[in-house]
């Protein structure tokens, strides 16, 4: 990745470039469709979701097509960062002590690269249960055409298809949790594409090391 | 096909109270099919479409008297044609199976529906699909145990018999009943229709050459509306795939039922969490913080 | 139909045998489930092939199309041997114990009967006769000038037939019968029929078991439809049913009979007006020109009672001179009269046979230059499609009444002819739009002999007319021609009866008014002191006179519209005896009973054989039979006077043994192979074929052999998704049978290496036939003699014209290409079953 792509103001490090972002933003709204449209199809009590979105038939009809979509960004994803998401020694440390990340005593916790073992974990979490989502979604949208002696491919479908739902709704909620709300600047840096150093250098010293040339300033 | 007259005892994707649960006096209503005198004429298939008003689609020939390979969206009511030789005796038998939905007491489509009202269960038992509610989604075609649901590629809506609701609703039989020559059908209450089925049975076992004649009425959907007198009740299958013990699909059940829960739980437990979390740690940097620059950040 | 269609709900047992009811009468065949499921009536289905009644029924055998008489006569064999017959029924009311004349021959070796003429491939069938003196016969009639001499008549029958209440004399019928039959043993059934003995012992045993052990009780019917009547030998067949039913006691009984089940909703009552050539309405025989006069037609269709002489016998066909004067009355009303001897003169003679196959050969052969074709698609319908439309180009002129453009109305767009060809028809076409059936109203017959009314269910479409105004129209422009022209013979034409409110459009009701028939004289019935005022319809054909004072059109619809109105019409569905009898609903013929010579369902002392099965009986306080049917019978002949019940024949009784004129190809019937047969006559290898079945010889007939290769034996049929060769045209019926096809056995398609749906191609010696193959189970492999024969099995409803064929979907090959031009000898009906064919792998040329 070069950093002349894109001009950052001084003091910023470019974190996600226009690529990068554009694919996170293609997977994260078609995500929340998928989501929104998902819950209602999940529980009647949830059903005015798709009332709001133009309804049942609508929702129905325009779900698998967005779903497409969302499989498309995250395997563009995957092009993206699958190289930078392999998990090291590091990330093992990283999970040990993921108590202090809890706790925000992020001081205590190993470095993290330009992504941490959760993000990885978050980017692996949505890589492969959109694959699953994709194979079992392609089932429940065309029941038609799988035959009555494969059945059997429609109930795993149906069953799959919720479960790896759910496993990217946890995902999703502590990913919007932690870039909204926990780490101040993160939502910033998926819209401009820059950080703050004190960013990188906080949440990523790793990374941060890599890209300055020199280890992190000691903490206050 | 909404009825008035009917009402609703069991709904899909329904949130809150059912508007018919325990409102009305009324018998479950039941369709016989006996096998052993069926013909296979396919007047129930003419009296199907034409009380229907089903458009009519191009069939080809299919090595079989059968006018389809199965049922389809705009064919609701179909004889299967089976030649079967009998292992006993090695004599042919030429089955044939008037099939349609079975309106069972517990609809697995009707459990595997999202949308709210597009299955119903009248009080009477007749389960019946309300397209104007239904979004199109397929789950009753993979919650029926007998392959009935067919959707209408068109209209991405859900067709099925409807048990002639509109015909039953006020006093008469479904079409196909009507129409049949032999007196194979037969239409009542399902604790007549179980008797006369019953009676039937023994005499066949009795005076015929099938000791094994019965009646289908699988426990494993609650019963059906629809019940079977079989020549041979112990192999339901040689019915050109009758199951032998039908029920909603395991997968089904557990998706509607614990991974529900299950989702539900952690979802909500989640959205807990994480706010209690923010309450009590709040974010990982305070705004001020941010906003002083690092010296060792500076170029 | 002997008895009905819900009558079959009475029985014990049925054997269903050339006939399909399930698929081609399934409403009427609910009375036969109602018979299994009310008294565990058991059925047997003996058929080519595995059909949707075999599915229901219990016991089914496979034999090979045109054995049935081998069949049946096995089964007679084994009646006789087992003791499973009727012994009062058969000594008194058939004619078991006449005995023939000597002189008499059966064909054992030979094949054919005494008095075979191999030159002329006729019978004199004097010696067909029974014992006893018979009546001197004036000499024939001189022939009229310019008209061929007649043949020699048939001697009567003695006035008193010699008899044999022992059964013993080596000369009665029953002797003859068993000795016939003796040859009919189960291994020569399983050589000839291909049903093996087992099979067979076991459907005989099946089907006699009602008269186990002496019962008299239980009754079994015999159902059949054209699967015996489409043979070479197909009158004889339905012959050997009602031997066999005669033999077990079985006719005139609740729940039994010999029962025709017709293939159209009003085939009976075509029948009952005149469908055949040789008949007039209520089966009078037509005059032929040796008869004379009117006096010689009475003569030679007015039988005397022949029986012995300490029995009684009804005669009642005595009666024809007041229906033949009745019927000229009706047809020439006033123009009638004593003194022009009825208008006899009036009538057509037929001098040949003018029988469906001999018309077509006429056409071909230019003696008959035009057609009217109503109801009927003849190019369809064959045999021998392809003569038909031969015959058709070189007709003057056609004329179809039609409710879809057919195979017959476009005979010239036939597969095979060139535009070129098609430029040198000159053949005039004129299509009539014709109403369909629910567009007209009037009353059908059913096979149970019920006048059911009907009204218009819909209006007709654009220029449509009804039938009979199709005919008035061109019956008054051809009155109207004559009238202006005269002509040769006006006089039939101008003093026809023809007084309809609408001339130009009778409407049936006056129809069947003028058909129930009319009194011109006040009238008493002398038993009953019911009165007739002139003018007033007659209520039954016992009210008809010889001397010119009533009117009918058809006597044995007398009492269909009396002065009680249209008693077709009626609906009422109670039936008080809950034996089906439903006296109040529509009409049967004839005089409403509904269960013919049911005087048989009683002892000899008038009791019911089955106390629980009361029809009719005889009360000693009143003197009469009476019943909850209509007794047909002289209503106050004492069981003492022993007459017979078979009031139609002049013996009073019942014929095991058809003597003279009854049938022309023997008293007895015996098997045949079908003119196109796989294998030589095992029983009499003589004599393979019907002798006297007639083939026809013109350039478009020809006639298959095994060595030519034709080694299938194909078979025709219908199916229930379709009528005949106008259903193609309904899109519902094209979708449950989308296009046709050719049933073959499993084992065949193995040996052929072909599967279901690829195309074959099937040929006769006459044409091709090109389908896709229904490979199946029900069609099994025979063996005939030791030798493996395969049948196949074609439903006919196709053609060049209809939807499937209009999208060229089909191969547009009449099914009837194939079938040969053979005539049954009696009834003159096609061999439409039975032939033979060759099949192959079609390869599109």
């Amino acid at each position: 990745m070069s950093h002349a792509e894109q001009a950052v103001p001084p003091g910023r490090i470019l974190r996600y470039n226009f690529r990068e972002r554009i694919t996170h933003w293609a997977a994260s709204i078609s995500y929340i469709y998928l989501l929104l449209t998902g819950l209602a199809f999940w529980s009647p009590w949830l059903a005015w979701i798709a009332v709001i979105l133009g309804g049942g038939q609508v929702s129905r009809m325009l779900h698998p097509w967005i779903g497409l979509i969302f499989v498309a960004a995250v395997m563009c994803m995957y092009s993206l960062w699958a190289r930078q998401m392999h998990t090291t020694e590091a990330d093992r440390k990283w999970w040990h002590s993921l108590k202090f990340y809890v706790q925000n005593e992020d001081d205590k916790m190993p470095p993290a690269g330009r992504y941490n073992a959760g993000q990885k974990s978050l980017f692996w979490s949505f890589f492969w249960a959109g694959l699953v989502l994709l194979a079992s979604g392609l089932v429940l949208w065309l029941p038609e055409y799988i035959p009555w002696s494969l059945r059997w491919l429609r109930y795993i479908a149906v069953f799959l298809h919720p479960v790896a739902a759910l496993v990217t709704i946890a995902n999703f909620m502590i990913h919007i949790y932690m870039s909204v709300f926990a780490e101040r600047g993160a939502l910033d840096s998926m819209i401009h594409g820059d950080v703050s150093e004190h960013f990188v250098e906080r949440y990523h010293p790793g990374w941060y090391k890599e890209i300055v040339g020199e280890s992190s300033p000691p903490r206050k | 096909m909404s009825q008035a007259t009917l009402r609703v005892q069991k709904i899909s994707g329904h949130a809150g109270s059912i508007p018919g649960e325990d409102t009305q006096r009324e018998y479950t209503v039941c369709k016989l099919i006996d096998t052993t005198t069926c013909i296979g004429c396919k007047a129930c298939e003419v009296a199907c479409m034409e009380w229907n008003d089903l458009p009519f689609g191009e069939t080809i020939f299919g090595n079989s008297y059968q006018t389809m390979p199965e049922t389809r969206w705009n064919y609701w009511n179909l004889i299967l044609f089976n030649e079967h030789v009998r292992e006993e005796d090695g004599s042919l038998m030429w089955l044939m199976r008037k099939n349609q939905c079975m309106h069972c007491a517990e609809p697995g489509c009707l459990a595997a529906c999202p949308a709210d009202g597009a299955i119903v269960q009248y009080t009477n038992g007749i389960v019946d699909f309300q397209q104007a509610n239904c979004i199109g989604c397929g789950y009753c075609i993979t919650g029926c145990p007998f392959d009935i649901p067919k959707m209408n590629p068109k209209n991405n809506r859900v067709f099925k018999c409807t048990l002639c609701t509109d015909r039953v609703s006020e006093g008469l039989e479904p079409a196909c009943i009507k129409s049949c020559p032999t007196g194979c059908l037969h239409f009542g209450s399902k604790e007549d229709m179980l008797d006369l089925a019953g009676k039937r049975a023994k005499q066949l076992r009795d005076h015929s050459n099938f000791p094994h004649a019965g009646v289908y009425d699988p426990p494993g959907v609650g019963g059906t509306g629809v019940i079977y007198v079989l020549h041979d009740a112990a192999h339901p299958e040689i019915y050109s795939g009758l199951p032998k013990d039908p029920r909603v699909p395991w997968m089904v059940k557990l998706w509607k039922g614990p991974l529900k829960w299950l989702g539900n739980v952690a979802m909500v437990g989640g959205l807990i969490g994480l706010f209690v979390h923010y309450l009590r740690f709040g974010p990982k940097e305070r705004e001020e913080t941010i906003k002083e620059p690092h010296e060792g950040a500076q170029p | 139909m002997t008895n009905g269609w819900v009558d079959i709900k009475n029985t014990d047992m049925m054997l269903i045998m050339g006939g399909n009811p399930a698929e081609n009468h399934p409403c009427g065949f609910k009375w036969a489930i109602e018979a299994k499921r009310n008294r565990n009536a058991k059925m047997i289905v003996v058929d080519p092939r595995f059909t949707r009644t075999a599915s229901v029924a219990d016991y089914f055998c496979q034999l090979r199309a045109g054995t049935d008489i081998a069949f049946l006569g096995g089964m007679i064999r084994y009646a006789i041997e087992n003791e499973r017959i009727a012994k009062d029924y058969l000594l008194n009311y058939t004619n078991a114990g006449f005995i023939v004349r000597d002189g008499f021959k059966l064909p054992e070796d030979e094949g054919v009967f005494s008095g075979f003429d191999a030159a002329k491939s006729s019978y004199d069938r004097s010696s067909w006769n029974y014992a006893g003196t018979l009546p001197a016969t004036p000499p024939p009639a001189a022939a009229k000038p310019g008209q061929p001499p007649a043949a020699p008549p048939l001697p009567p029958m003695p006035e008193k037939v010699e008899y044999d209440q022992t059964l013993k004399n080596p000369n009665c019928v029953y002797q003859l019968l068993k000795k016939h039959y003796s040859r009919y043993t189960p291994e020569m059934v399983e050589r000839v029929t291909g049903v093996s003995k087992e099979q067979f012992l076991k459907a005989a045993d099946i089907f006699t078991s009602v008269r186990k052990d002496g019962d008299t009780k239980k009754v079994a019917t015999i159902i059949y439809a054209v699967g015996w009547t489409q043979h070479s030998s197909g009158t004889q067949t339905i012959r050997t049913a009602a031997m066999l039913q005669l033999l077990m006691g079985n006719v005139g009984r609740a729940g039994g009979g010999v029962n025709a089940l017709r293939g159209h909703s009003n085939i009976q009552g075509a029948t009952d007006m005149a469908g055949i050539f040789d008949n007039l309405p209520g089966y009078l025989k037509v005059p032929t020109p040796a008869d004379g006069n009117f006096e010689g037609w009475m003569k030679r269709i007015t039988p005397k009672s022949a029986k012995p002489a300490q029995w009684d016998s009804f005669n009642y066909w005595s009666n024809a001179p007041k229906f033949g004067v009745s019927f000229l009355k009706a047809m020439y009303g006033d123009a009638a009269t004593k003194q022009n001897d009825w208008a006899y003169d009036y009538l057509p003679k037929v001098d040949r046979n003018f029988s469906w196959v001999q018309l077509w050969d006429n056409m071909y052969n230019g003696i008959v230059k035009g057609m009217i074709s109503f109801g009927m698609n003849g190019v369809a319908i064959g045999p021998n499609s392809r003569k038909n439309i031969d015959a058709l180009k070189k007709a003057d002129w056609l004329v179809v009444g039609e409710i879809y453009p057919d195979e017959t109305s476009e005979f010239w767009k036939s597969p095979g002819i060139s535009t070129d060809e098609m430029k040198k028809i000159q053949t005039t076409v004129y299509r009539l739009p014709c109403a369909g059936f629910a567009e007209k109203d009037g009353s059908f017959t059913n096979s149970a002999r019920w006048l059911q009314w009907k009204n218009a269910a819909l209006p007709m479409p654009g220029d449509c007319r009804l039938d009979q105004a199709l005919v008035a129209q061109i019956f008054l422009k051809v009155r109207e021609l004559y009238k202006k022209e005269g002509g040769k013979f006006p006089d039939p034409i101008l003093n026809l009866t023809w007084n309809y409110t609408d001339p130009s459009n009778p409407s049936l009701s006056e129809v069947l008014k003028e058909i129930n028939g009319k009194t011109f004289v006040d009238a008493e019935d002398p038993a009953t002191k019911v009165q007739l005022k002139a003018g007033q319809q007659v209520p039954g054909f016992a009210w008809l006179k010889d001397d010119g004072s009533t009117s009918c059109g058809n006597w044995i619809y007398a009492g269909s519209f009396t002065e009680a109105g249209n008693l077709t019409m009626r609906r009422d569905a109670g039936d008080p005896s809950g034996m089906g009898v439903h006296q109040n609903w529509g009409w049967s013929w004839p005089a409403n009973r509904r269960v013919l010579y049911n005087r048989a369902s009683c002892d000899l002392n008038g009791k019911p054989w089955d106390p629980s099965r009361r029809q009719v009986w005889w009360n000693e306080a009143q003197q009469k039979w009476v019943g909850n049917d209509v007794p047909d019978f002289k209503a106050d002949s004492k069981p003492s006077d022993h007459m017979g019940p078979f009031i139609m024949n002049p013996e009073g009784v019942g014929r095991i043994f058809a003597p003279l004129g009854a049938l022309a190809d023997g008293p007895f019937p015996t098997h045949y192979e079908p003119t196109e047969s796989p294998v030589e006559n095992l029983l009499h290898p003589k004599q393979t074929h019907n002798p006297i079945a007639k083939k026809f010889k013109s350039a478009d007939d020809s006639y298959g052999t095994v060595k030519d290769g034709f080694n299938v034996v194909c078979t025709t049929y219908r199916l229930t998704e379709h009528y005949h060769y106008w259903t193609k045209n309904n899109p519902m019926n094209v979708q449950l049978v989308p296009e046709p096809f050719i049933e073959i056995a499993a084992e065949m398609a193995d040996e052929m290496g072909i599967r279901g749906g690829e195309v074959l191609q099937v040929t006769s010696a006459r044409g091709k036939y090109i389908a896709k193959a229904m490979v199946t189970k029900r069609i099994k492999k025979m063996t005939i003699d030791g030798k493996p024969v395969y049948q196949i099995g074609i439903p006919i409803h196709w053609g060049y014209r209809g939807i499937a064929e209009d999208e060229d979907k089909t191969a547009k090959t009449p099914v009837n290409s194939l079938s040969p031009s053979v005539i049954d000898p009696n009834a003159y009906t096609p061999e439409f079953k039975g032939f033979l064919v060759k099949v192959e792998k079609y390869v599109k040329a």
